[in-house]
């Protein structure tokens, strides 16, 4: 090639390049922002990281973008907790303008950043908070997918009572907002329906050792169920405590222990035997047969090399259902909005999605129960 | 001999700070805090000022008990506690204006650190630490378990920020406007230092530096040691209480775990990094430590391992604080001869 | 009834055992430097990492994690005393190494978020779930053994201070630093062999307890304050102070579980804290000091 035409040629190639950096980076239009309040730092990050587990993998598999949208995604430290939730929200909704906002688990920092979506005009999307504050009031731009304390706390009380012929129950919870919001659910509903409250025992998220508890509810006669409201570093410990006193099935006792959605799958080969015969609330059942749910427990394996938990499950339905709504047409804040609250018959991992008109999901597919087998595998009970 | 008296005397002594260096320095802070929020209007950045503001005000408070009084006192969150938790359920359940529960929750935190010195009035040292970290601890856990009255972990949520002031030669100021919020907490915060500055230079600040000094001393020249004790810990914990009243109002939810000790240690960093022997360092060293999590922010997991580190580092190798740095290199900048006077 | 007592009973002595086990460390160093370290029980955590480690992924015997916890602990120690305490020792100050401390104890906790991750260990030693019953009273094998090794501990550290040179020359030390030094005894070198035992210890009970614990980063947190308020209603820097402070902790801990609500058990350790303070400030066990006149 005749070297004075290598220069323009070089020329062009360059100017073809930048515009084609420049315009694929300014592609705004055709990208869904997605910001995430997620905690990221502190014992918070219990839930970050898994969450961004689930993220990443819809991520992935969205790659190839959704009706002409691609997704992103903008991660900022929300530590569980309402001042820093209140700064990283305004810093996200400032700085990185999401169409959509994820978040946050803890029931008290997503009380506090709700009126700055609402402010804002941005929908939020919540997986995570169980207080029945979030949706109760009715507010037009936050959702939840997941069951609230009061479906949960029903539900699990009235099957308590009716399918278990449980009369009497001794609640353990954490004293935290979703712990003892949880556990009145469960009281007021079981009282109402005949039953006995022994005792109600709440505990710090500082107590290592629970035989002092454990030992005090051998003291009392006849204890057909304890319901526990903690996440897994504790429960391990109480339901290993109730078992070496003789309370629980697992450890030769006749009490019942039930819970929750906040133990994973792989608790039980942590826990032992002490967790056989444990009936359980989960949000994400890895014995669903149903296609999505296999096809996630294959990916996540692969990816992850690990089970998925609800924490991942949940993460990845929220992605996923903001990608079913852009497919059916929206693509900026009011529009996913408005096709959220439409939404009537989503199929995610964690269970099918329809809001009612408190954008409460009012499915109770998502309630899953399980019960853990002596071979410490788990039972679904299908009773939803 | 203490830290404090040990930086005094290191520094070489300035010619005495006439009050009109000072006046024009309180000018300057006000000017600042008039542009701050228009320099930085992201309802983020205004944000990140106002909680400055709150801190500044805790700092201050406990430095007057900590650096001038000599007194290990690290149960602020306790009073910051009171004070939020307080003036919010006056509002809420007694329906009282926000000013009045705001004045009555000043009281009622000095009211609890005036007592806290009665009670510890001959703990010293650590043992006055521990005696002040075991309040905090127990304040913390009644305002954790004691749910019908403080809603526990529940949470106490759309607290209202305080209501708009009407004056009749300007419109209708309203604090749902961030920087409206920042002007009444900064411009507090000015206030109660100047209070704070105008004591420490006059016969209070006398008898307390005596007390920090040598309490035995001090007694022994005729100083109610207990009495200035007591008055020292009332001003600190009404300070932080003050901090808690605002902190409520604009954060709008409130949850006993923003009260938990670890706040405290959060208050006493930011005094020692700035530097405990002077007022205004507190000052810089509750902005540094405001907003420094905020600008590490994009270190993503890094960013509390940096946190720690530069708490650390400034202790290790500016013990004095930013005060001390500022002041080296102000005096490295502008030469001996120089007109300007330190203001520290 | 009285089975419920005694059970309790036996609850609180293990736990009581764990405390003492983190605070014994604080102590010493207290008794010798008048310093708080508040790093230390982020140096019990890491010991149970270190622990676990070696157990569970390096497929080792779980004596071979102590030891490995026990070397981390002393390294740790001495790169605290080396980094932080003895440039700070000039200064003289009592609230700098505090701080900067809190400054370590921020790093090691997202250091250890960081490697670790904050998702619960789930620690089992052999002893952990073999449970001793005689009648209607039990308790673990670990438990047994946490509460044998710390009394052996403690033996041998009476014996240490008591009996050997270097532990007269520690009580020395924290006796009197400078009357120590005139008569030839290297402080620096006795405080940062301090260091290293306590950290040591301290790495040590990590590697014990990382089974009874919830294993996270953050375990450190949950004993910390506790493990200030033993050495302090114990008597700063006294040893025996430390154990019988430690074992009534733990046994209110179990009572007020008990006949209250586990919510309260801050509440009412924390009076005590409040009431030995204002009664009898220099602990259980009074301080055998005398003033230099």
């Amino acid at each position: 090639m005749k070297p004075l035409l290598r220069i323009p040629l070089l020329l062009a190639y360059l100017t073809g390049s930048i515009l084609g950096a420049a315009t694929s980076s300014r592609a705004t239009d055709n990208v869904v922002k997605i910001g995430a309040l997620l905690p990221i730092s502190g014992p918070g990050s219990y839930f970050g990281v898994q969450d961004k587990q689930g993220i990443e993998l819809a991520l992935e598999q969205l790659k190839t973008g959704v009706n002409g949208h691609k997704f992103e995604v903008q991660y900022e430290d929300s530590a569980c907790s309402p001042l820093p939730a209140t700064q990283a929200a305004k810093r996200l909704l400032d700085q990185y303008q999401p169409d959509v906002v994820i978040g946050e688990e803890c029931s008290d920092a997503t009380l506090a950043v709700m009126p700055l979506m609402d402010q804002a005009k941005i929908p939020l999307l919540n997986a995570g908070s169980s207080s029945i504050k979030i949706t109760e009031p009715g507010n037009p731009w936050t959702f939840r997918i997941m069951p609230n304390e009061v479906m949960q706390g029903v539900d699990i009380a009235t099957n308590a009572y009716k399918r278990l012929n449980a009369r009497t129950a001794v609640l353990l919870n954490e004293n935290t907002n979703a712990g003892i919001g949880n556990a009145k659910v469960f009281a007021d509903t079981f009282g109402k329906l005949g039953g006995k409250i022994l005792e109600d025992i709440g505990f710090g998220r500082d107590i290592n050792d629970f035989t002092a508890i454990a030992t005090r509810i051998a003291g009392l006669s006849n204890v057909d169920v304890i319901p526990t409201y903690t996440l897994e570093g504790q429960g391990l410990k109480i339901t290993e405590a109730l078992a070496q006193a003789g309370i629980v099935k697992g450890g030769g006792g006749k009490a019942i222990q039930l819970g929750t959605i906040w133990l994973p799958f792989g608790f039980e080969q942590k826990a032992g035997k002490a967790a056989i015969g444990y009936i359980r609330i989960v949000q994400f059942d890895p014995t669903d047969q149903r296609p999505v749910v296999r096809d996630f427990i294959k990916a996540f394996k692969a990816r992850f090399n690990s089970d998925p938990t609800h924490l991942n499950a949940h993460a990845y339905d929220q992605i996923m259902l903001i990608a079913d709504v852009v497919k059916r047409g929206a693509k900026d804040a009011q529009s996913i909005r408005d096709g959220l609250a439409a939404t009537k018959d989503f199929s995610g991992v964690t269970g099918s999605v329809a809001f009612d008109k408190t954008n409460q999901n009012v499915k109770m597919d998502t309630v899953h129960y399980m019960e853990t087998k002596p071979d410490l595998s788990w039972e679904s009970l299908k009773w939803n | 001999m203490s830290d404090i008296s040990r930086l005094k005397n290191s520094r070489p002594a300035l010619a005495e700070k006439s009050v009109t260096s000072r006046r024009l320095w309180f000018l300057v802070a006000a000017i600042t805090i008039a542009l701050l929020p228009l320099i930085l209007p992201s309802s983020y950045w205004r944000t990140n000022l106002i909680v400055c503001a709150i801190n500044v005000l805790l700092a201050i408070g406990l430095d007057f008990v900590l650096g001038y009084a000599g007194q290990l006192n690290i149960g602020q969150s306790a009073f910051y506690g009171i004070g939020a938790y307080t003036s919010t359920l006056l509002i809420m359940k007694l329906a009282l204006p926000f000013w009045v529960a705001f004045a009555l929750g000043v009281l009622v935190a000095g009211t609890a650190g005036a007592l806290l010195s009665l009670f510890a009035v001959r703990l010293r040292g650590h043992y006055l630490a521990i005696a002040s970290l075991g309040f905090a601890v127990i304040t913390y856990q009644i305002l954790l378990n004691w749910i019908s009255l403080t809603q526990g972990p529940l949470g106490i949520y759309a607290i209202a920020p305080p209501p708009p002031i009407a004056l009749p030669w300007l419109p209708r100021i309203v604090f749902t406007n961030l920087a409206n919020l920042f002007y009444l907490t900064a411009g507090f915060a000015l206030l109660v230092y100047f209070i704070l500055d105008q004591w420490v230079r006059s016969p209070i600040g006398e008898a307390l530096t005596a007390i920090r000094e040598d309490e035995l001393s001090a007694e022994s020249l005729g100083i109610d040691v207990p009495k200035w004790k007591a008055l020292a810990f009332a001003v600190s914990s009404a300070v932080a209480g003050a901090a808690g009243c605002f902190y409520a109002s604009f954060v709008g939810t409130l949850v006993p775990d923003a009260f938990v000790i670890t706040e405290s240690f959060s208050i006493l960093a930011m005094v020692i990094v700035g530097g405990m022997g002077t007022l205004i360092g507190p000052v810089f060293g509750a902005v540094l430590l405001t907003i420094l999590p905020e600008l590490l922010r994009g270190l993503g997991d890094l960013r509390l391992i940096v946190y720690g580190a530069s708490v650390t580092l400034v202790v290790l190798f500016m013990p004095g604080g930013l005060a001390q740095a500022v002041h080296v290199i102000a005096r490295r900048t502008f030469l001996a001869g120089a007109k300007i006077e330190i203001h520290s | 009834m009285l089975t419920i007592v005694l059970q309790q009973g036996i609850n609180g002595i293990v736990v009581g055992s764990l405390y003492v086990l983190v605070a014994l460390g604080l102590t010493l160093i207290y008794g010798v430097l008048v310093q708080i370290n508040f790093a230390h029980a982020d140096i019990v955590t890491l010991g149970a990492f270190s622990a676990y480690l070696v157990t569970h992924m390096l497929s080792g015997n779980y004596f071979a994690g102590i030891a490995a916890a026990l070397m981390v602990g002393a390294m740790l120690g001495w790169l605290i005393n080396a980094g932080v305490f003895a440039p700070l020792r000039q200064r003289g100050s009592e609230l700098l190494p505090l701080i900067a401390t809190i400054g370590v104890s921020i790093m090691l906790q997202n250091a250890m978020l960081l490697l670790f991750g904050p998702i619960p260990y789930a620690f089992d030693t052999p002893y952990s779930s073999k449970v001793i019953r005689l009648g209607s009273l039990f308790f673990t094998l670990q438990n047994l053994l946490i509460i044998l090794v710390s009394s052996a501990t403690i033996v041998l550290l009476y014996a240490f201070l008591k009996f050997t040179f270097l532990g007269k020359a520690l009580r020395a030390v924290s006796q009197d630093r400078e009357t120590a030094a005139l008569m030839g005894i290297n402080p620096n070198f006795l405080i940062m062999l301090t260091f290293i035992i306590a950290s040591a210890l301290a790495g040590m009970s990590g590697a014990l307890l990382g089974p009874v614990l919830v294993l996270t980063p953050f375990a450190g947190t949950s004993v910390i304050v506790k493990a200030f308020a033993i050495v302090i209603i114990g008597g700063f820097g006294n040893v025996e102070g430390t154990i019988i402070a430690g074992l009534i902790v733990g046994l209110i801990e179990s009572y007020t579980t008990q006949f209250l609500d586990p919510g309260l058990i801050d509440i009412v350790v924390f009076a005590l804290l409040l009431v030995m303070l204002a009664l009898r400030p220099t602990g259980l066990v009074a301080e055998k000091r005398t003033e230099n006149v």
